[in-house]
């Protein structure tokens, strides 16, 4: 399998801070419906109407892998995602310590790490979230996109400021 | 299983608390939610029981679905005797408490007793716990939230608390959660306070096992896909329920000046689309949020633009807030509205009776039936914005006499006032109208006559009447799970077959109820939206009980009737202006004066009515004076209550 | 019970008579069906004459913000007033009918 080179765009903005995600994540992974076991989770500021959903990074040179006394975590290049060998694994949550954005989890029921595995390719969350707030893009995207928005930005910019050059 | 969450007796003024499994044979009968609240409400209570004292049972619920895979699962619901109405008071709100509830192991909750200073209960993972709570006491219902949150040490806990109104026993107190999710009808705050309740909270991380999850998923996606796809949720995902206001606005349906008027002209601040500038104004264009697992995101963020509160965030605001503090006061101002949504939210008040109770009062002031004595110096004119903020605040803290007396309640008030200021009151039941205006629309006018917990527009609101849709398509939507094979019409200003369409209705708005989804994903507003046949799929996946449509509507029957039961009980009779299935007298003798031609001069004909409730009646099985006959009792196994099975 | 073996539901298949880019008039004795030209801020009813200030939620989704104030409260005072001289006539002159 030719490897896809896709990740898990988040764009927080969108973000209606449903939840529909960490439900579809623990039925899609456990058969049940409890967040606390679900890989991607929405960190909210509801004082301040701020919902922001938080998932594994698939870093390149990930922390979690380094940091595995068993070498039980691993990249696996076909879905560019980082993986947990649970017949290799002994649960010591090192990777969990290690975790620079707390996206690695532990599972109290299953008593194991849980991390975000891209469903294999199909993501239910991203299937899920009809305002696209996630979303999953081929790795070059997500800098195109944040690029447009900054262009946009400074166009509007500059034609603002040659309406004021122009009333000066 | 998805059915193993428990039903927990708390009282209060003991301290004694006792959790049991809910057996699978009450849940075939009632399901969970406001069903199974009725069900206990009716067991659990003495006939004439006083609503504020110890005796009355508190009842908080999720529903059968609460926090699975069925689409905006997220609706707590609350149920006790109203202290507004003396009647059956049932409200219901969408959030995050209800999932989290479910989660920490419980379904229902039956509260009895007072207990002697302040507490909350903090319920985790199958404990619960009485806790302090003076220190929260006079606190908002933000402050609250945030205050016990701290306490416990844990960010992701969600709470259902009252606010200042709900300790002060203003008989229209809400429960909140969130910064505006409410339970607004029916004084369900005010029981909180009269138990010295002043919060539930909840956090939970054990499972809710989902039967089929492949299927589930599958279907919820299907499911999802149906909901947003109709025009009514997209526009409600976009401007929230104030486009409904706007819309009934356009032709003539909206009440304001009291009963005045049924149109609030030239409100172009107060429209939805204003609204929403605001809210992009201060909150950017992706200011929607939604309830636990909807896709249909209704729920506007916005920051106050100007006055004495700019700058503080709130959520909304609904139709209710447009009416009760735009169109009823026709203070045709946004910031007026977005304030006013803001006090009612922190203090914790039903936004649509304040707004109702306000009109009402300023009609009579108008009218001279209360003078600036009464008002202590207010100018409680229509159309005065100060004099209207004032007053939410001094009810909210029954400061001085007028509102003192306001907060007790529309009738009560009505009686301490005298002189036909009950004749000005626009109430079912002793429960202020919605600020729509049915005279136009007796299907309308019928459902907030017999709604179950008085007036009100989402006990069985039939409102897809005013989309003149084809025969053809009304009998697709209500002959479906029992046949239905008498008259029906497009034309909503006629009278037939419509005490057929607010029934079906009444069954389908107990259904989600019962179930826990928000009634945006039923055939509410939009006719192409799920019901019973759908519901049957969803329960079958998520909880593996297997349920047919018909097996819910006759759920959702017994528990109408359950409900009607106790109001019975409790002294409802057909025509009693007070407790009965009965209207304001404007309705019939006061032509509309505004609205689209064949609105504007349209008045409720009397007779055609009283035919309409003959009608409606005989459908549910009720004799001619509402009563439930032994017949439809034993019909519906009702026929041994009250019953005592939990 | 396999999901995809299922036919459409009820409320699925009236779904299909959903007609985005149209909406209908506000005016109960007409509810004419009508569509306003792209990015149209204001219309007028075909078959009423009731006009109304339009709002996009997309660009091919129109609504009806609210009546032109002025034109609509004008033809409902006269339909009010046809209405009420038919009434008074049928009352003069009851019999006349039969």
């Amino acid at each position: 399998m030719e490897p896809t080179g896709k990740v898990l765009m988040i764009n927080y903005e969108k973000c209606t801070g449903c939840r529909l995600c960490e439900l579809v994540c623990s039925v899609m992974h456990e058969g049940v419906s409890n967040p606390s076991r679900s890989r991607i989770k929405i960190i909210k500021w509801e004082s301040e109407g701020l919902y922001i959903p938080m998932s594994c990074q698939q870093c390149e040179d990930a922390p979690c892998v380094n940091v595995c006394p068993v070498k039980a975590v691993s990249r696996d290049e076909t879905l560019g995602r980082v993986v947990v060998d649970y017949d290799v694994c002994i649960g010591c949550r090192a990777c969990v310590s290690a975790c620079p954005f707390g996206a690695m989890g532990f599972d109290v029921i299953g008593r194991k790490v849980i991390k975000c595995d891209l469903c294999d390719g199909d993501p239910q969350c991203v299937r899920f979230c009809e305002i696209h707030a996630l979303e999953y893009v081929d790795a070059d995207r997500v800098s195109v996109l944040k690029t447009r928005d900054a262009a946009q930005r400074l166009s509007v910019a500059e034609k603002e400021g040659a309406v004021l050059l122009a009333q000066a | 299983m998805a059915l193993n969450k428990k039903i927990a007796y708390i009282d209060l003024s003991t301290g004694k608390i006792e959790t049991k499994p809910i057996p699978l044979e009450v849940r075939k009968r009632f399901l969970g939610g406001r069903g199974l609240d009725a069900y206990l409400l009716y067991n659990h209570t003495d006939k004439g029981v006083d609503p504020l004292s110890p005796k009355n049972t508190l009842l908080v619920s999720a529903g059968i679905l609460g926090a699975t895979l069925a689409s905006a699962t997220a609706r707590t619901h609350i149920m006790a005797k109203s202290p507004l109405t003396n009647l059956l008071g049932s409200s219901n709100m969408g959030g995050f408490f209800a999932p989290e509830l479910r989660w920490a192991g419980f379904d229902h909750l039956v509260i009895k007793g007072k207990a002697e200073k302040p507490v909350y209960l903090w319920i985790h993972n199958g404990e619960i716990e009485i806790r302090d709570a003076s220190n929260l006491w006079g606190k908002t219902t933000t402050e609250t939230q945030w205050a016990i949150r701290e306490e416990l040490n844990d960010d992701d806990v969600k709470c259902a608390v009252i606010g200042p109104a709900g300790e002060n026993l203003v008989t229209f107190a809400s429960v909140m959660t969130g910064i505006k999710d409410s339970a607004g009808r029916s004084g369900m705050g005010c029981i909180f306070g009269s138990k010295n309740l002043k919060a539930i909270a909840a956090r939970g991380t054990m499972d809710i096992k989902i039967a089929y999850p492949e299927d589930a998923l599958e279907y919820n996606r299907r499911f999802i896909t149906q909901i947003v796809s109709s025009k009514v949720n997209q526009t409600q995902g976009t401007l929230g329920t104030p486009f409904i206001w706007g819309a009934t606005n356009s032709w003539g349906g909206i009440r304001t000046r009291n009963f005045q008027y049924n149109q609030c002209e030239y409100a172009d601040d107060i429209e939805p689309e204003r609204i929403d500038e605001i809210c992009t104004e201060t909150m950017g264009p992706y200011h929607m949020a939604g309830c636990f697992g909807c896709q249909v995101h209704c729920r506007a963020q916005y920051k106050i633009p100007s006055g004495p509160y700019a700058g503080k965030y709130d959520e909304g605001p609904e139709y209710t807030s447009q009416g009760a503090f735009g169109g009823e006061p026709d203070c045709k101002s946004a910031v007026t509205v977005l304030t006013g949504n803001h006090l009612v939210d922190q203090y914790g008040v039903d936004n649509l009776e304040i707004g109702s109770i306000i009109s009402w009062a300023m009609e009579l002031y108008e009218e001279g039936i209360l003078t600036s004595k009464d008002t202590d110096g207010l100018d409680l004119k229509f159309g005065n914005d100060e004099a209207l903020l004032e007053m939410i605040r001094r009810i909210c803290f029954r400061d001085g006499w007028l509102a003192n007396t306001l907060a007790d309640g529309g009738i009560q008030a009505s009686e301490k006032i005298g002189k036909n200021s009950f004749g000005y009151l626009i109430h079912v039941k002793g429960m202020s109208n919605l600020h729509s205006d049915e005279r136009a629309t007796p299907a309308l006018a019928l459902g907030i006559a017999t709604g179950s917990r008085g007036s009100d527009h989402l006990r069985s609101r039939p409102a897809i009447d005013l989309y003149h849709l084809p025969e053809e398509v009304l009998r697709k939507v209500y002959s479906n799970p029992v046949a239905y094979d008498g008259p029906l019409s497009s034309e909503h200003t006629s009278y037939v077959g419509k005490a057929w369409q607010v029934f079906w209705q009444e069954l389908c708005y107990m259904g989600v109820d019962c179930l826990g989804i928000c009634k945006y994903h039923t055939t509410f507003l939009g006719a192409t939206l799920p019901n019973f046949e759908d519901w049957s799929k969803v329960l079958y996946y998520n909880t593996g009980l297997e349920m047919s449509p018909r097996d819910i509507w006759d759920v959702a029957d017994r528990c109408y009737n359950i409900e009607r039961l106790f109001n019975m009980r409790e002294g409802l009779t057909r025509d009693d202006p007070k407790k009965g299935d009965t209207l304001n007298h404007r309705y019939f003798d006061e032509p509309c004066r505004r609205g689209a031609p064949d609105v504007i001069g349209a008045k409720i004909d009397r007779k055609k009515f009283k035919k309409m409730i003959d009608e409606y009646y005989e459908h549910h099985g009720w004799d001619e004076n509402g009563v439930p006959t032994a017949e439809t009792l034993k019909r519906l196994g009702l026929d041994k209550e009250p019953s005592h099975l939990v | 019970m396999a999901v995809e073996r299922e036919g459409l539901s009820g409320a699925e298949t009236l779904a299909k008579t959903r007609t985005y880019g149209k909406f209908r008039c506000h005016n109960p004795s007409c509810m004419g069906r009508f569509q306003p030209e792209p990015g149209a801020k204001r219309v007028k009813c075909p078959a009423c004459g009731m006009e109304f200030r339009v709002h996009w939620i997309r660009p091919d989704f129109p609504r009806i913000r609210g009546p032109v104030w002025d034109v609509n409260r004008k033809i409902a005072q006269e339909a009010l007033a046809a209405l009420e001289a038919k009434k008074s006539a049928a009352k003069a002159a009851p019999k006349e009918e039969k």
